[in-house]
């Protein structure tokens, strides 16, 4: 499900058009703002205007949206459920039959859901509006060495491709007839065999990556060339500056109105 | 107890696990490259693709184990805590140099906060600190040398230390009972990270140094 529905999607929205160290700074300040609420009303409003700003700045698809909410809502409902029983009531809110629902429960209840849900929501944006590339152009940009930057997006580059070589070992253990339908000790064996010729595989692409781009010259100099530079841009300034003060008036809001 | 008491407290754990490692040593000593943080393209592009290899496998383990503690707390996810730093190990048993733990914490839980991971972009934190926790006990070993011990306690530290960073997300210090069960998790974390990190690390290390097929574990 993930390869699918968790990945960059070209699109033209504002948001798309964003440079990458925009957003991911959009993203930070979004979960430091997340924290520094107490109670659980402004992180209900910024979940929704983050859901907005998914939906129709961003016009991801709704479909993907609902498809990936067990993963945005899943833990932190758990979460939530976790500290609305752990948390000791005191202001009784409402009553049904015998059980007595309190206001603090209720409220740390929503906090830490809502907390998190904003978290994954806004790191799923950046997912769906970023290409993985121009976030390492931009890390090199801040000045991370950009063989380290190079590093984080080999690590990225090889996920499509360790999934498929799964895919392939599963097949060659399968014609040779270790088949998947098996009992659960068994399908253990096979994890543990799978994930070892896995390793061994791409240890050997990597030492080959290796041998290949040193012959190109990689990591000769101290700087390199891309074919598409960073450049920061109005959008991304304008993320920055709308969150930032949409984010610091809710707190206002939230210290001195409730 | 707060937060800042529960990070000192874990501190300190961390550098008893790293003294311990340094003076008791036992198995076969192997020897590690030293305070040398010069890491070749080729050291980078191990990293790389163990800790996309591993940011695969713990998306998987990180939704059960997400679930686990959200829903359960402390005491429910810490059997299964030790299980994501095995590839810090594999890559220290690769590389040997510092701070490639840190690095393959880093990009591994980079790996799975884009996969899916449902903590979002948070879950860099857990590779931060498991990171950080797993470089401390070594760089008081000097990074000089390394056995099934020492890269055990190097798990186990990189365990517990991660469950400071789950107690900032996840809250476990708004209530006492949350807290004792918190220090109750310890020992289970402690083990855990010990069996699945530190010597599940080093087994897969020298299995693939068994195989022959690997350059960089020719040395070893």
């Amino acid at each position: 499900m993930s390869e699918q529905l968790l990945a960059y999607v070209e699109k033209t929205s504002p948001i798309h058009r964003a440079d990458a160290l925009s957003k991911l700074l959009w993203v930070v300040i979004v979960v430091v703002a997340t924290f520094q609420f107490q109670t659980t009303l402004p992180r209900v409003v910024l979940f929704f205007v983050l859901l907005f700003t998914a939906l129709v700045i961003a016009r991801v698809p709704l479909g993907t949206l609902w498809r990936v909410s067990p993963l945005i809502f899943g833990v932190a409902f758990l979460l939530g459920a976790f500290h609305y029983v752990v948390t000791k009531g005191i202001t009784p809110l409402y009553q049904f039959g015998s059980h007595v629902v309190y206001r603090e429960p209720l409220e740390a209840g929503g906090a830490y859901f809502f907390r998190l849900a904003i978290m994954v929501l806004a790191s799923f944006l950046l997912i769906w509006t970023t290409d993985t590339y121009q976030l390492m152009v931009g890390l090199a940009y801040l000045g991370l060495p950009y063989r380290y930057a190079f590093a984080i997006f080999m690590a990225l580059r090889y996920i499509p491709l360790i999934q498929r070589e799964v895919e392939a070992v599963r097949a060659a253990h399968a014609i040779r007839g270790k088949a998947a339908q098996s009992p659960l000790k068994h399908r253990f064996r096979l994890w543990q065999r799978y994930l070892f010729t896995v390793i061994v595989n791409g240890l050997r692409k990597a030492e080959n990556t290796a041998v290949a781009i040193e012959a190109r010259g990689f990591g000769a100099y101290p700087e390199r060339t891309y074919w598409k530079e960073f450049r920061w841009t109005r959008s991304g300034f304008l993320i920055i500056v709308s969150f930032t003060v949409f984010c610091v008036a809710l707190i206002v809001w939230e210290r001195v109105y409730l | 107890m707060t937060l800042p008491a529960m990070f000192i407290i874990n501190v300190l754990i961390v550098v008893i696990l790293g003294v311990i490692a340094r003076f008791v040593k036992l198995g076969t000593q192997e020897k590690a490259e030293g305070w040398n943080f010069g890491f070749t393209n080729r050291d980078l592009i191990l990293m790389a693709v163990v800790a996309a290899i591993s940011g695969v496998v713990n998306t998987g383990t990180g939704i059960l184990w997400n679930a686990a503690n959200a829903a359960g707390g402390p005491l429910a996810g810490a059997a299964l805590q030790g299980a994501f730093m095995w590839a810090y190990i594999l890559v220290f048993f690769l590389v040997r140099k510092p701070g490639a733990m840190l690095i393959v914490g880093v990009l591994d839980t980079a790996v799975e906060a884009l996969l899916g991971n449902p903590s979002g972009i948070a879950t860099i934190g857990w590779g931060v600190t498991q990171g950080i926790a797993a470089e401390v006990v070594l760089a008081i070993c000097n990074y000089g040398f390394f056995n099934w011990f020492s890269l055990g306690l190097a798990g186990a530290a990189a365990s517990q230390f991660g469950t400071v960073w789950t107690a900032y997300l996840f809250g476990w210090d708004t209530t006492p009972e949350v807290v004792s069960q918190y220090w109750v998790a310890t020992p289970i974390n402690l083990i855990s990270g010990f069996i699945l990190s530190g010597l599940l690390g080093l087994a897969l290390g020298k299995m693939i140094a068994r195989t022959g097929l690997v350059r960089a574990t020719r040395s070893s």
